[in-house]
């Protein structure tokens, strides 16, 4: 089962969308955006492009899992089912939001942090599975191919810029706008405060460009990679490499689906719960 | 002496340069963060291997760490690939 299941990825993986086009094989094509359904509100552009559909499908993932292993009724029977979603819950208050969030603040912000976790690794998962979205069509039926709607970097600042926002709201919540605006300069000599305080500030904007890049960046890696390496066989117009080549896209295949995906979801949940938490409890 | 090597080159020098910078960029990124995960990894056995009672406590932080260092490579990356395309 396990086999054919490698085995069947393997095969969807061969059929990137624009392969067909001989020697036309560009794989940063993969990540453009094209409207789908255009949906223009005077300047703000709302369409429905390939990273919203995906978004749409981790939403409907993420809701069902929630579901089917921690609210139906056979999940509360001790089973399988049951043990499965405790375990994600355990990862998610013991790794994520009791390594940041301040005891105080667990209960209202555990929530968040779980789901953002949650979120992140579905949308992650689902760019690893081949799907018909590509937008493009190969005699009428609909190519397969893998997309991660977090590889678009709109995506990643968007859920970034949540953190960002939730983090200066509770700092200012919690300590009052006065108390928590002072806890960012630092005890030092007032001579080196000149250089010390814009360094502060321009860190707390770093934040939110370092989570979004690293996720951003690893997807896109991990996806141009895997591009790559297969559409090699198609740039040289040669299937000599091919033993060469599947192999190598399929152990990085592998290393993004075991390790990046799941890894990658836990640092964004992580670092969310402890940028929060360091806002709600400034040090001194 | 760099005019002689210029004189040699026939192709696209401003193509060469842009090459070079983006593997420059990327390589030197790897190093970096090749270096740092060696290191957590082996601070990671090190650690275990004096008190295993630790290894779930310590695993979460090992992760963190690595996620962090790793990324560092792909701020290399995204600055060559954009200095590559503008430039």
């Amino acid at each position: 089962m396990r086999r054919a299941l490698l085995l069947l990825s393997t095969v969807a993986l061969l059929a990137p969308a624009n392969a067909f086009a001989r020697g036309e094989f560009d794989p940063t094509t993969e990540f453009e955006q094209h409207e789908w359904i255009p949906i223009h509100l005077g300047p703000l552009n709302l369409s429905i492009t390939k990273a919203v559909v995906y978004l749409m499908l981790g939403t409907v993932v993420t809701i069902a899992f929630g579901l089917f292993f921690m609210r139906s009724k056979a999940a509360r029977m001790p089973g399988r089912r049951e043990t499965v979603g405790e375990l994600v819950y355990d990862v998610a208050q013991t790794q994520v939001a009791e390594q940041g969030l301040p005891h105080k603040a667990i209960a209202r912000w555990f929530p968040y942090v779980a789901s953002l976790m949650l979120f992140i690794f579905f949308i992650n998962l689902l760019g690893f599975i081949p799907l018909p979205l590509t937008g493009e069509t190969w005699h009428g039926i609909p190519t397969w191919g893998i997309y991660a709607a977090t590889s678009s970097l709109s995506v990643t600042l968007a859920l970034a810029l949540l953190t960002f926002f939730f983090t200066h709201f509770e700092g200012i919540r919690w300590n009052g706008a006065v108390r928590y605006f002072k806890s960012w300069i630092p005890e030092a000599p007032p001579a080196l405060l000149v250089l010390i305080v814009p360094l502060e500030i321009l860190g707390q904007f770093m934040r939110l460009i370092s989570l979004s890049v690293r996720l951003f960046a690893n997807m896109l890696a991990g996806h141009i990679l895997i591009l790559t390496f297969i559409g090699l066989m198609f740039i040289l117009e040669t299937l000599v490499l091919a033993p060469l080549v599947i192999p190598v896209a399929t152990i990085f295949y592998l290393f993004e689906v075991v390790i990046v995906v799941g890894i990658q979801a836990f640092i964004f949940a992580a670092l969310s719960a402890i940028y929060i938490g360091s806002a709600i409890e400034p040090e001194h | 002496m760099i005019s002689t090597v210029l004189a040699a080159t026939s192709g696209d020098v401003t193509k060469a340069g842009k090459a070079i910078g983006l593997a420059l960029g990327v390589g030197l990124g790897a190093l970096g963060a090749g270096v740092g995960i060696g290191n957590i990894f082996g601070s990671m056995i090190q650690s275990v291997a004096r008190q295993p009672e630790l290894r779930g406590e310590l695993q979460g932080i090992q992760w963190l760490g690595f996620a962090l260092t790793e990324a560092v490579v792909f701020y290399g990356l995204l600055g060559s690939i954009l200095a590559y395309v503008l430039v």
